[in-house]
């Protein structure tokens, strides 16, 4: 349904010349995050500068029950930042200020449109870094991150997003400005802060955030081990865990990824290798030292064919080159590729690889992997030719029963990439009727018209809906009059 | 629909069993809040009984308080209600550990000393130890979020809660987060509940993320003659590459309470890690401290358990103030000297995790007009940088006079009271105890 005129009018009344997109090759840019599966053109695109605007374009949205989706760089992967039921996308890309660096207490206010890397690059001088690091942190902002409450390689030790947001600011779908959580971390009250982090921009939007701020490591080691089989890198990401390490990173690639990464780079990877574990280890230099050195060890004792430690910043980025490679070499496999972000508890790892392969063939499908072994965090890309329907929904049953696999040992739909529009659907496989139901109320609190970013993380579900109630538990016999 | 108010002894009976339910004077008494003796004391054997009681309470308009050791009951106001205290100590189960995965799902009213037991042999820890942890249960500590010097580096409940079961004020048994390190399927319910005391749900179970413990741990302690000193040293601890485990301010009660001192103020740095990297370490924290001025001693290895003892006296009023890392020192001095001005020359006990300003004030008295003033001079100190006090501890005359928990802003309060008006619309849950008397 297009906006009408007085609505139109009204939004640029707010935002000015240069604020509002209106024309259809203008909307079509942001028709599409990452996921460019999911296509959905808002009817205006609402470019703000300043926390005011954002709050009057809401109210204003709100008066006409119009739907909002915000979107920061729309670097996302779940089909997040689109508009399935078009209404105002709000992109907050021009809100990119650092309002306050503060390091002596750790930390530092943003605007939602400040891309991750400047924050770092903004304090690394002095010694300081910003610990969430998604692969898109080159482009991604922190607003988006807030909102998918996004990881990283490095999230192992350090966390993923919601451990470094000490406060937001926030327009709620209702309209409301309020200002959660802050510098100081004792507060009185429910964490709203914690619960409005990886909302998906469905509770409303981030105008500010502040941010923990971590002071870099003394030294930093890079180690690459090459296996010749999956098992036995799983069984070495077990035995370094296991041996009390928790290394900054622990990434793994499999053997078609390291194929095609060959083909690519040639990241000199040698023969044979079926498995790549990329350890990185950070901290103090005689803690690094003394972990690296067991790690190292551990890797041989599991059959590792190669063992090679970077030796400075030169040849660390080397040993690295073939992981960040690893999503552009994979154009060089296939035209197109479905993005899974299942997670499964970290000892499951040679059990869902097993898996993984056993799919692959029951579909006649190809499934290369680029993943977080340190923390379980699966990434299959399932491979397929996008001129071929036939291939697709190959790859669709696939993808899904790889989730299913994923859930029945224990593990989750999405590790860090968020829930979007694509895996709503996939909630359901996780989460009983009560547990949604409890999901769709809270929801509520922070957007009682649910005029923001509909269809996304909440899945389309009988629980999902108003007036549904879960089955409470039986009253004993004859309690009742 | 109602209830027949007789029958509801039999109901509760036939939940949780004859010798599930109390109700005789003895046993009302002994489990009375703030001096208000529930109708009945309910010790369920598992979640699926709590789900009925709490299905009944809802039907019956019963107020329901969990209770799991009972040592953190002084934190809120007092309780508007008390029909059923909610015994959790009898669900004392580990459900699933498997050490290759860091994570562990227990009970609730399983005790930190039990998992820490439990533990041990596999080389892992849930590094969590507020004061006398050891005998409190992890629904009662992730229900206060309460914490201790180890917060420096892996934070609190809220860092370590990856998933809950609990019970709804109707007795919807519901689940939220996950049993994996890294989820971000859906809301984050977990944070939600962490520090709520039960007012929007009954912790049941609960999934954690567990560390290794460290090979080798040392602590320091550098004294200072004045506070600004101290926070001279935190300052150049914190901009440097020294990855402690702890860093503990102590005034000059609180040093003496420890036995250490005579001195205005220490630093306790504990660094925990390889053997190499702790004698490394340890010579950067010697080196920054004398460039601070301070007189530095390695401390024994007893001293965190005796610290932890100091910091955890029976009785009286414990204050916990929100402040930031580099107002420390203007902050305790600020609360010395209210607590001399109030309460004629006495003393306050403070401590606190200094890379996060969160600090801990006991006070030597209880008088309800001399706190109320403490309080709110303190209040208005740390408004300004957004910092709060809460009233951790202390008699209940004192928190039905004084607010324990201090204002919060009109737009956050409006989600709060939403929250719990969406979710225990009837007050069944611990009412009046929490923030605004919700």
């Amino acid at each position: 349904m297009p906006l009408s005129p007085g609505l139109v009018g009204a939004l640029q009344q707010i935002l000015g010349p240069d604020g509002l997109v209106l024309s259809r090759e203008g909307r079509l840019v942001y028709e599409c995050d990452m996921h460019t599966f999911y296509k959905g053109a808002p009817d205006a695109v609402a470019l703000p500068l300043t926390t005011e605007q954002v709050q009057a374009v809401v109210r204003l949205c709100r008066r006409e029950r119009v739907p909002i989706v915000p979107r920061g760089s729309g670097t996302g992967l779940i089909g997040g930042a689109m508009a399935p039921a078009g209404g105002v996308m709000i992109g907050l890309n021009r809100m990119d200020q650092i309002l306050e660096i503060d390091l002596p207490n750790r930390c530092a206010t943003v605007q939602p449109g400040l891309i991750n890397l400047r924050l770092t690059r903004a304090v690394e001088d002095r010694g300081w870094f910003f610990a969430p690091d998604p692969s898109s942190q080159m482009v991604s902002s922190i607003g988006g991150n807030v909102a998918t409450n996004a990881g990283g390689p490095h999230c192992l030790k350090y966390g993923i997003t919601t451990n470094h947001v000490l406060g937001l600011e926030i327009v709620t779908g209702s309209g409301e400005l309020v200002r959660l959580g802050g510098k100081v971390v004792d507060r009185a009250g429910y964490d709203l802060t914690g619960v409005a982090v990886g909302s998906e921009g469905t509770f409303g939007l981030v105008t500010a955030v502040t941010v923990r701020l971590l002071h870099v490591p003394e030294a930093v080691k890079t180690i690459l081990a090459t296996f010749p089989s999956m098992e036995s890198a799983s069984e070495a990401v077990s035995a370094i865990i296991a041996a009390g390490i928790i290394p900054a990173a622990l990434e793994m690639l499999d053997e078609l990824m390291i194929q095609a990464i060959e083909a690519g780079i040639g990241a000199g990877y040698p023969k044979g290798a079926a498995a790549v574990l990329l350890i990185e280890l950070d901290g103090p230099r005689a803690e690094v030292e003394a972990q690296g050195e067991r790690a190292a060890q551990i890797c041989r004792e599991r059959g590792a064919l190669d063992v090679r430690v970077a030796r400075d910043d030169q040849e660390r980025a080397l040993l690295w080159k073939g992981r960040k490679e690893a999503a552009g070499a994979v154009g060089r496999l296939a035209p197109a590729y479905l993005l899974q972000d299942a997670v499964v508890p970290r000892s499951k790892l040679p059990l869902i690889m097993r898996e993984v392969l056993a799919i692959a063939e029951r579909h006649d499908v190809q499934i290369a992997n680029v993943f977080h072994a340190g923390d379980g965090n699966l990434h299959p890309l399932i491979l397929y030719d996008d001129r071929n329907p036939d291939e697709l929904a190959r790859a669709k049953a696939a993808n899904e029963e790889l989730l299913r696999a994923c859930i029945a040992m224990g593990g989750t739909v999405t590790g860090e990439h968020g829930v979007g529009l694509d895996k709503a659907k996939n909630l359901p496989l996780q989460y009983a009727d009560a547990d949604l139901n409890f999901m769709y109320r809270l929801r509520g609190i922070f957007d009682p018209d649910r005029i923001m970013n509909p269809g996304k993380l909440l899945p389309s579900h009988p629980a999902c809906g108003e007036g549904f109630r879960p089955a409470r538990p039986r009253l004993p016999e004859g309690t009742w009059v | 629909m109602s209830v027949v108010a007789g029958s509801i002894a039999s109901a509760l009976a036939s939940i949780v069993g004859h010798e599930g339910v109390q109700e005789d004077g003895g046993a009302r008494a002994r489990f009375a809040i703030d001096g208000l003796a529930p109708r009945w004391v309910v010790r369920p054997a598992a979640l699926e009984q709590v789900g009925r009681v709490l299905a009944l309470a809802w039907d019956a308009g019963l107020a329901v308080v969990p209770r799991g050791s009972g040592s953190a009951l002084e934190l809120g106001a007092p309780p508007a209600r008390v029909d059923v205290v909610l015994d959790l100590r009898g669900l004392d189960q580990v459900l699933e550990y498997n050490p290759d995965d860091l994570t562990i799902s227990v009970q609730a009213g399983v005790t930190a000393g039990a998992l820490a037991a439990r533990l041990a042999p596999h080389g892992q820890l849930l590094p969590l130890d507020p004061p006398g942890a050891a005998r409190r249960t992890l629904g009662g500590l992730a229900a206060t979020n309460a914490s201790g010097p180890l917060r420096a580096r892996y934070g609190t409940l809220r860092d370590l809660l990856l998933g809950v079961r609990f019970v709804q004020a109707d007795g919807v048994v519901t689940w939220g987060g996950a049993k994996v390190v890294k989820s971000v399927s859906g809301y984050d319910v977990p944070k939600l509940l962490v520090g709520a005391l039960g007012t929007l749900g009954v912790l049941g179970e609960l999934t954690l993320r567990l560390h290794p413990m460290p090979d080798a741990e040392a602590a320091w302690l550098a004294s200072f003659r004045e506070l600004a000193a101290a926070q001279a040293f935190v300052a150049r601890l914190l901009d440097s590459s020294v990855q402690p485990s702890r860093v503990e301010l102590l005034n000059g009660a609180a040093l003496e309470a420890c036995g250490a001192g005579p001195a205005a103020a220490g630093i306790a740095v504990s660094i925990a890690t390889a053997e190499a990297a702790v004698r490394a370490q340890g010579e950067t924290v010697a080196l920054l401290a004398r460039a601070a001025g301070g007189a530095l001693t390695r401390l024994a290895d007893g001293f965190w358990a005796a610290y932890e003892r100091a910091m955890a006296p029976d009785g009286g009023v414990l204050l916990q103030v929100g402040t930031l890392a580099t107002e420390l020192a203007t902050t305790a001095t600020e609360i010395e000297r209210a607590v001399a001005a109030a309460l004629a020359g006495g003393r306050a006990t403070v401590t606190g995790c200094c890379p996060l300003g969160s600090l801990r004030a006991w006070l030597p008295g209880d008088d309800v007009a001399a706190v109320g003033t403490i309080v709110a001079r303190l209040r208005a100190f740390v408004a300004p940088i957004g910092g709060g006090v809460v009233i951790r501890r202390a008699p209940a005359a004192l928190r039905a006079a004084v607010d324990p928990w201090g204002p919060v802003d009109a737009g956050r309060w409006a989600l709060m009271r939403g929250l719990k008006d969406e979710f225990d619309a009837r007050r069944v849950l611990n009412p009046g105890r929490f923030v605004g008397g919700l």
